[in-house]
C-alpha cells in the first residue's frame, strides 16, 4: 500500500469541533480516488492532514512504508512527497507560468528540461513567459498540476478543482484532467463533493460524513452495495418504503430493518419482481420531467417520470436485486 | 516595546515627586481643563468638517471633485505646530493679513490668534483628514441599496444621511476621531508657541524646567489613563450593534450632480478646509522663504536634511524589519501569545511622544549607569553612555511610537496574500524561511513600502520625542524649524518647514499612484 491512515483524528477550536474521528484507510499505489463529502464532513481536514498542513491530534499516517505523521512525528510539508493541488490553485501571482513550474525543482540539474516537460504534459507549451493572470480558469488549473507535478510525487491530491466551474466546462476539464493524470500514471486523491465527479473519475471512491469513513470501494460496488442510506442517496433520489407500500406489493419486510428504492428503479406499467396498482393522484409539469404523486394503499409516494401518465391507475413495478436494504 | 509604558505605570504606583503637590494644586487643573477642552472643542470641529467633506465627495458631483479628494488629505503633510507659527505670521502685527490688507487700502480689525481658540483652530484644520478619510473609506463601501431603503420608506435625502448614514459610519468617525484625540493630546509645538498650557506642556515644564523627571513621569501616567479611557471607549461604543451588513450584492452609492449653483457651493465648501489647512500655511511659508533667501545659512540646511533623512530613514527601516518579524514569527511559531504580545507592542501610536521619551530616558539611564557600573568593576574599563544622548535611544523610541504605523498597513497586505500561497510553496519543498523570501516578501512589495513611506513621513514630523531625545550634535528638520520660531526668527523656520512638507507630499503622491498601480 502506498499511505496508510491509521485512525486520524483531527479536531479545531480547543477540541469544541470535531473535524475527523479515527479515519482509517489505505491507498493503492497507482490508482486515482476520490473523497467524496459535503462540506464539513472532514474530506479537506484529511487531505491537509496527508500534505502535512495541518498536523492530526491522533492516529498515523504512513507513505511508501514510512511513517509521516504521527503524535511525535510530523513530517513538515516541504519535506513530503506529495503533490497538492490547491482549490484557489494558488498560483503565485508575481511568478510567470514558467517560474511557478519551475519554483519547487530549482534544485535539479535538469529543471528547464522537466518545466519543458511539465508544459507538454499539460499542453501549454508556448505559455511559460505569460503571468497567471493572463490565463483562463481552466488553464491556470493545468499549471497548477503541472507544478505539483514537477517534482514527481508518490501522490497528488486535488482539492475541488472543479468547484468553481459551471456543468459544461467542468465535464471538459474533468476528462482532461484524467488524461493528464493517466499519461503520468501518478497516485491521485480528487477532494469533491460531486459525487457525478466522483464516479467519473475514480478507481476507488472514499464517502465521509462528519468526520467517518463510510465505505471505500469502487464506483460500482458503492453504487450497488452502499453501506448506509447517506452513501446510497449520493448517486440518485431515495425513497424510503413503509411497511404498508412493501405490504402492497406483496412484500414481508423485517421489523428490523429499513427499505429503500432508487427513484428510477420504480418501473410504470411493466412487470418486474414485485408489482401492485396505485392510483394517480397528481402529475405536475416540472420541465425536465413529470412529478407524480402516487397514492399505494393509501401511502403517498412520489416518483419522476419522463413522459407524462394518462391513467388514471397504473401498475408500479420494481425487481429484488434493486432493493436496497439497510 | 511595552518597557517605556510599563516603566511609567510602575512609576505611578511608586508615588509622585517633591513638587507634585504644587503641580496638582495649582497647574494640574489648568493642564486638565486646557487639555480636555481642546480634545473636545477639536474632536467637534474635526467631525465636521471631516464627515461633511467626505460624504459630499463621496455623494456629489462638482467641479474639481477629483483633485479635492485627494488635497483634502494634505493638511496631514503639515506638522500642526508649523501650521500654528505660520498662522501666528498671518495675523500678528504687521502680518500678511494686515499687508495684504493695506495694500487693499482696507482696515483690519486686529485678531489675535494666539489663544485656545486660536489653537483649537489650527489643531482642527489640521487633523480633520484622519476624520475625511476614515468616513471616505467607509462611505465608499456603502451600499445604494441602503439609501435606496431609507428613500423608498420615505425619507429625503437629507433626512436619510442624519438618520441613516451618520449613524452607521460612528465606527468609522469615532476611528478617525480617536486618531485625532491622540494628536491633540500628543502636540507640543503648537500649544507650546500659542502659550496653552496642556498635559504635553506640562510634562516637558516639569522635565526641562524643574529637573523633575519623576513629576513628569506622574503627568505622563495620568495622560495615559486618559489615553486608555480614549481607547476603551472607542471599544466600548460599538456594543452588541452592527454597522456593516452581510449582505453580498453590494451596489455602490451613485454620486448626485446637484443644480449648478450647488456644484459651485460644493466645491467652494469642500476646498475650504485645503485652503485653511494647507494653502494658507505653505503660501505664508514660501512668503517667508523668499523673505529669508538671503540670511539663510544652506550648510545648515543641508546639515538638517541630511540628518533628518538618515534618522527617518533608520527609523522606518527598523519599525518595517521588526513589524515583519512580529508578524510573521507569531504565524511561523503557531504561538498565539506573540499575537497578544504583537498587539501590545503597538500600543505605542496611541501614547503621546512625551511620555514615550520619558519611559525611554529614565530605564535607559538607569540600565546605562547599571552596565558602566559592572564594566567598571569587572573589567576595569571605562565606558561611555551609549544609549542616553545617542541614535540609539531616538530610534528606539521613534520604534515604540510608531511599530503601530509599520504594522497595520503590513498586517493588512499579509490578510490579503491567500493562506493557500505560502501552503503551496510548501507543498513544493520550500520550508518557512524560503516561503518568505521567495513568497510572501515579494507580495508584500507594496505594503513594506507603504509602512516605510508613512513611518518616515510621521518620523520627519516628530517634534517632543525628538526634542527630548535627541543627541546634541542631531539637527532635524523639526526640531530646527520649531527652535527657530521659538527664538522668534520665525521668517528662517520657513525652509526647514517647507522642507518638511515636501517630504511628507511627495510620499504620499508616490504612495497615492503606488497604492493605484497595484
Amino acid at each position: 500500500m502506498l499511505l496508510e491512515i491509521n485512525q486520524l483524528t483531527k479536531t479545531f477550536d480547543a477540541g469544541r469541533v470535531k473535524a475527523l474521528a479515527g479515519v482509517s484507510l489505505q491507498l493503492a499505489a497507482g490508482k486515482i480516488y476520490s473523497i467524496l463529502g459535503e462540506s464539513g464532513s472532514g474530506k479537506t481536514t484529511l487531505a491537509r492532514l496527508i500534505a502535512g498542513l495541518e498536523r492530526a491530534d491522533e492516529g498515523s499516517i504512513t507513505l511508501g512504508g514510512s511513517l509521516i505523521s504521527s503524535i511525535a512525528t510530523h513530517l513538515p510539508p516541504e519535506k513530503r512527497p506529495i503533490g497538492f493541488v490547491f482549490q484557489s490553485y494558488a498560483l503565485f501571482p508575481h511568478l510567470s507560468v514558467q517560474q511557478n513550474i519551475a519554483y519547487g525543482i530549482t534544485t535539479l540539474s535538469n529543471w528547464q528540461e522537466r518545466v519543458e516537460e511539465m508544459l507538454q504534459l499539460v499542453e501549454l507549451k508556448g505559455y511559460g513567459k505569460r503571468y497567471p493572470h493572463e490565463l483562463s480558469g481552466g488553464q491556470q488549473q493545468r499549471v497548477a498540476v503541472a507544478r505539483a507535478m514537477a517534482r514527481n510525487p508518490e501522490l497528488l491530491i486535488l482539492d475541488e478543482p472543479f468547484s468553481n466551474l459551471d456543468s459544461t466546462l467542468r465535464i471538459g476539464l474533468r476528462d482532461e484532467l484524467f488524461k493528464i493524470l493517466q499519461r503520468t500514471g501518478v497516485t491521485a486523491v480528487f477532494i469533491t463533493h460531486n459525487a457525478e465527479d466522483a464516479l467519473a473519475i475514480s478507481d476507488e471512491i472514499i464517502v465521509l460524513l462528519e468526520g467517518q469513513l463510510l465505505q471505500q470501494a469502487a464506483p460500482q460496488e458503492l453504487y450497488q452495495q452502499p453501506a448506509t442510506p447517506y452513501v446510497a442517496q449520493l448517486f440518485a433520489r431515495l425513497l424510503p418504503l413503509s411497511k404498508k407500500v412493501l405490504e402492497a406489493f406483496s412484500f414481508e419486510p423485517a421489523s428490523d430493518k429499513k427499505y429503500f428504492l432508487r427513484e428510477h428503479d420504480f418501473r410504470i406499467n411493466q412487470t418486474a419482481d414485485y408489482q401492485s396498482t396505485a392510483t394517480v393522484r397528481q402529475m405536475t409539469f416540472m420541465g425536465k420531467y413529470y412529478l407524480l404523486t402516487l397514492d399505494i394503499g393509501g401511502q403517498f409516494l412520489q416518483i419522476q417520470v419522463p413522459q407524462p401518465v394518462p391513467e388514471e391507475e397504473v401498475t408500479l413495478a420494481w425487481s429484488a436485486v434493486d432493493l436496497l436494504v439497510f | 516595546m511595552s518597557i517605556p509604558t510599563l516603566y511609567i505605570v510602575v512609576q505611578f504606583l511608586r508615588g509622585p515627586g517633591e513638587s507634585w503637590a504644587h503641580f496638582a494644586q495649582y497647574l494640574l487643573p489648568i493642564y486638565l481643563r486646557n487639555s480636555l477642552y481642546l480634545l473636545l472643542a477639536c474632536g467637534v470641529l474635526t467631525i465636521l468638517i471631516g464627515v461633511g467633506t467626505a460624504w459630499i465627495s463621496t455623494r456629489y458631483e462638482f467641479p474639481l471633485r477629483r483633485s479635492l479628494e485627494w488635497l483634502l488629505i494634505l493638511p496631514l503633510a503639515i506638522p500642526s505646530y508649523i501650521t500654528a507659527f505660520a498662522y501666528a505670521g498671518v495675523f500678528d502685527y504687521g502680518g500678511s493679513l494686515e499687508l495684504l490688507a493695506r495694500g487693499l487700502g482696507l482696515e483690519m480689525p486686529k485678531l489675535d490668534i494666539m489663544n485656545i481658540y486660536g489653537l483649537i483652530f489650527i489643531l482642527s484644520v489640521s487633523l480633520y483628514p484622519y476624520v475625511y478619510v476614515a468616513c471616505r473609506a467607509f462611505f465608499m463601501h456603502q451600499s445604494q441599496n441602503l439609501l435606496e431603503a431609507a428613500q423608498v420608506l420615505g425619507d429625503s435625502e437629507r433626512r436619510s444621511f442624519f438618520r441613516l448614514i451618520l449613524p452607521i459610519s460612528r465606527p468609522a468617525i469615532v476611528g478617525g476621531v480617536v486618531l485625532v484625540a491622540m494628536e491633540v493630546l500628543n502636540d507640543y509645538g503648537a500649544a507650546k508657541y500659542y502659550g496653552i498650557n496642556t498635559f504635553t506642556t506640562g510634562i516637558f515644564k516639569s522635565w526641562l524646567d524643574y529637573q523633575e523627571p519623576i513629576t513628569a513621569v506622574y503627568l505622563a501616567a495620568l495622560l495615559l489613563v486618559i489615553i486608555f479611557g480614549l481607547l476603551l471607549w472607542e471599544q466600548l461604543q460599538q456594543g452588541r450593534k452592527r454597522y456593516t451588513s452581510g449582505t453580498k450584492d453590494r451596489k455602490r452609492l451613485v454620486r448626485i450632480r446637484p443644480r449648478s449653483t450647488r456644484r459651485c457651493f460644493f466645491t467652494l465648501l469642500v476646498a475650504l478646509p485645503v485652503i485653511l489647512g494647507f494653502i494658507i500655511p505653505v503660501a505664508q511659508l514660501i512668503y517667508w522663504a523668499f523673505l529669508a533667501f538671503d540670511v539663510i545659512n544652506w550648510s545648515d540646511i543641508f546639515t538638517m536634511v541630511w540628518h533628518s533623512l538618515t534618522i527617518a530613514t533608520l527609523a522606518a527601516a527598523c519599525c518595517v524589519c521588526f513589524a515583519v518579524a512580529l508578524l510573521f514569527t507569531s504565524q511561523w511559531n503557531h504561538l498565539r501569545s506573540i499575537n497578544k504580545l504583537a498587539k501590545f507592542g503597538v500600543l505605542g501610536y496611541a501614547i503621546p511622544g512625551a511620555v514615550i521619551a520619558v519611559g525611554v530616558y529614565v530605564p535607559s539611564l538607569f540600565f546605562e549607569k547599571w552596565l558602566i557600573g559592572v564594566v567598571k568593576t569587572t573589567f576595569s574599563f571605562k565606558i561611555g553612555l551609549f544609549l542616553t544622548g545617542t541614535t540609539v535611544a531616538l530610534v528606539y523610541a521613534y520604534m515604540v511610537r510608531f511599530l503601530a504605523v509599520a504594522h497595520n498597513p503590513i498586517a493588512a497586505g499579509k490578510q490579503k496574500i491567500q493562506a493557500t500561497l505560502s501552503e503551496a510553496s510548501q507543498s513544493l519543498g520550500k520550508n518557512p524561511v524560503a516561503t518568505f523570501f521567495k513568497i510572501e516578501l515579494p507580495l508584500l512589495r507594496t505594503a513594506l513600502l507603504s509602512a516605510f513611506i508613512l513611518v518616515f513621513i510621521d518620523v520627519m514630523k516628530e517634534l517632543p520625542l525628538t526634542l527630548i531625545l535627541k543627541p546634541f550634535y542631531l539637527k532635524t528638520l523639526a526640531v530646527e524649524a520649531y527652535q527657530y520660531a521659538s527664538d522668534e526668527r520665525v521668517i528662517e523656520s520657513a525652509f526647514p518647514a517647507l522642507m518638511i512638507i515636501l517630504t511628507g507630499v511627495l510620499p504620499v503622491i508616490f504612495l497615492n499612484r503606488l497604492v493605484r498601480q497595484d
